[in-house]
């Protein structure tokens, strides 16, 4: 006679647990696009992590800005140096770092006060909505760039938290759109009336079973929005009111040889490549995630 | 007898919608006993949907609940109770199972995390504590290996297992009433059986009192001990459920009974009640059946019926409690006559 079959041999679930974000890493990884994307930037993150340590030169140091200004790339500089002598291969690096963070600062500075203004104006609804969308429109009509140029010139000299900020409260109108939208698709959701009918509150119901099911399509825009962050501080320590020297990022690199971009070609060209790259990378994960959460809904 | 657990008195719930007031509950009344089971049967578009989240106050605007309107439960007037308080009754006291299982679970969390959180809202109690007691809830509705289960999403489960973990989350505070909205119309046959027998063995475990809503009157035969059938906003019959198979005594009831298929009778076609329930924004004057109905004449044109006792406990909002003599000459209903089409 065999003897009792354990409970845990008899009862085995249908399928394992599977978490919906466990499900979106897994259909990314499986896409090759998106696998290269993430490798790429978790390898430019590192880089920007580990700066100290993989930065051949101090990015400020000016050894001599006789003899080693304006060297083309060679087996000591692979980057070749600036018209102040500095190591373009180090300065890169640290650009890397800063350019990472200040995109990732000021997205999360976006992503808070978007979300909460687009969940807010969707959950509330009514008049409320009705003022908050236009408020947003007006906000929307303002050229982002133009804004910039408009503050950055009458404080030429922000810090670097400063721009962080700023360029996070200028960031979150598209985003709040978004988010409102789904919110308003989302409030009349069956599940959302089965949590009030079971006593939970609105605040509840808001951070518990609205947000948690936009994760996806805000994730999408964080991603997106760090692209474009980079960008546009690229652009603006370009004209010379971003990053301050001697911070290196890689707009400002690509500014210390502008005026002779045909000799001092490779201080146009690495700090470019790595910001394209990183972008791009960016905007292929994003993408491959907005799939992703298309193909589910 | 003593006072019935929930008591409605003339509840009108409005809709203030662009093509004019849709008055989708208009005047009901009934009560619930304590352990009781009643069925609201009627049409789409009847208002017996309106009828169960009028008592849960969930009516969204441009819905409201008129002024004038009672909802008597344990001693407190739901229609005038305050936010905080009428949100402590739902889930607690008073709970609702959903008829879509498929769109009533949040996709992104656990079914036992959804169990537990009622609790967790409810009871108070922590984490762990409120997940021990969803699992035990989930036992009782009946599915195999709960704590296994808890820990799966809504979309690793049958559609089935879903209403049950539905069930689990309005059971699991042990409410005094638990409202069914269609809970079984998403399901196949087979399990449609086995969710009116699990909610019919709970009722009688736990004494809790049932108000099920159905289109199904199959479900109402099996499930409850008094019917409430509604029709265009209004109730137009109440009786036990052996009085009102037995006599049905609304031409409305007759037709839903008549529109049931039955097996081993030889029937090349249903047969339907012709028509549709008219717009709430504009019921008809007097009875708001009379157009689809096969007795009218004119005394229902010109009056709307009130709720007649026709004994043994049954009413029914028709004329031809009156004049019973004119169920002998059925004729054409008027939308058929108009050629409006039979729906």
């Amino acid at each position: 006679m065999p003897g009792p079959i354990p409970d845990s041999a008899v009862i085995k679930p249908a399928q394992p647990r599977e978490s919906p974000l466990g499900l979106t890493l897994r259909a990314l990884l499986r896409k090759r696009s998106s696998r290269i994307a993430m490798v790429v930037l978790g390898v430019i993150m590192l880089v920007g992590l580990l700066a100290p340590f993989i930065a051949p030169y101090d990015p400020a140091a000016q050894p001599d800005i006789v003899a080693l200004k304006d060297l083309p790339p060679s087996l000591a500089h692979p980057f070749g140096t600036d018209p102040y002598s500095r190591d373009v291969l180090s300065r890169v690096i640290y650009g890397a770092r800063l350019s990472l963070t200040i995109g990732i600062l000021a997205t999360i500075v976006s992503l808070t006060l978007g979300v909460a203004y687009g969940a807010v104006s969707g959950y509330i609804g009514g008049t409320l909505d009705a003022i908050m969308m236009r408020v947003l429109d007006a906000f929307l009509s303002i050229p982002r760039l133009l804004l910039m140029l408009g503050v950055l010139v009458a404080w030429p000299h922000l810090s670097i938290g400063a721009l962080v900020l700023f360029l996070g409260l200028t960031g979150w109108f598209g985003l709040s759109r978004i988010v409102r939208g789904q919110v308003l698709a989302l409030k009349h959701a069956e599940f959302v009336t089965a949590a009030q009918a079971l006593g939970a509150s609105r605040r509840r119901i808001l951070a518990r079973h609205l947000l948690p099911n936009l994760v996806s399509p805000i994730a999408v825009a964080a991603t997106l929005g760090v692209a474009h962050v980079i960008v546009l501080e690229a652009g603006l320590s370009y004209l010379g009111i971003g990053v301050p020297q001697p911070l290196a990022s890689w707009g400002n690199i690509i500014q210390d040889g502008a005026d002779q971009v045909a000799r001092l070609w490779w201080m146009s060209l690495f700090p470019g490549m790595f910001m394209v790259l990183t972008v791009m990378m960016l905007n292929i994960l994003g993408e491959a995630m907005r799939d992703v959460y298309e193909r589910r809904s | 007898m003593a006072s019935p657990l929930l008591s409605i008195r003339d509840l009108r719930t409005y809709f203030y919608t662009e093509s004019g007031v849709a008055k989708a509950v208009d005047g009901v009344s009934f009560d619930i006993g304590a352990g009781e089971t009643v069925g609201i049967v009627g049409e789409s578009g009847c208002g017996k949907s309106v009828t169960a989240l009028s008592i849960l106050r969930l009516i969204q605007p441009p819905g409201r609940i008129e002024t004038g309107s009672r909802i008597e439960f344990e001693g407190k007037d739901l229609v005038t109770l305050a936010d905080d308080e009428m949100r402590n009754i739902r889930g607690n006291r008073i709970s609702m199972i959903f008829q879509e299982p498929m769109s009533a679970l949040n996709p992104v969390f656990t079914v036992g995390d959804q169990v537990a959180e009622v609790a967790r809202i409810h009871a108070g109690i922590g984490r762990k504590k409120s997940w021990e007691r969803a699992v035990e809830t989930l036992a009782l509705t009946g599915i195999p290996a709960p704590e296994e289960r808890a820990k799966q999403y809504p979309h690793q489960l049958s559609g089935g297992m879903r209403q049950r973990v539905l069930i689990a989350m309005a059971l699991i505070m042990k409410p005094a009433l638990i409202i069914a909205d269609e809970p079984t119309t998403a399901l196949d046959v087979t399990i449609q059986a086995q969710i009116l027998d699990l909610l019919v063995h709970l009722q009688k475990e736990f004494g809790t009192s049932i108000l099920m809503i159905t289109h199904d009157l199959g479900v109402i035969a099996e499930t409850t001990s008094r019917v409430i059938v509604m029709y265009a906003g209004e109730i137009v019959e109440e009786a036990s459920v052996t009085e009102l198979f037995a006599r049905p005594h609304h031409p409305y009831t007759e037709g839903l009974m008549h529109s049931m298929p039955h097996i081993g009778h030889d029937q090349e076609r249903l047969n339907v009640i012709p028509g549709t329930v008219p717009a709430p924004t504009n019921w008809p004057h007097g009875c708001r059946f009379r157009e689809r109905c096969p007795y009218s004449w004119e005394l229902p044109e010109r009056e709307h019926p009130p709720l007649y006792d026709v004994g043994a406990g049954h009413i029914s909002r028709c004329h031809l409690a009156r004049e019973p003599e004119r169920r002998n000459h059925p004729h054409q209903p008027l939308v058929v006559q108009e050629g409006v089409g039979a729906a």
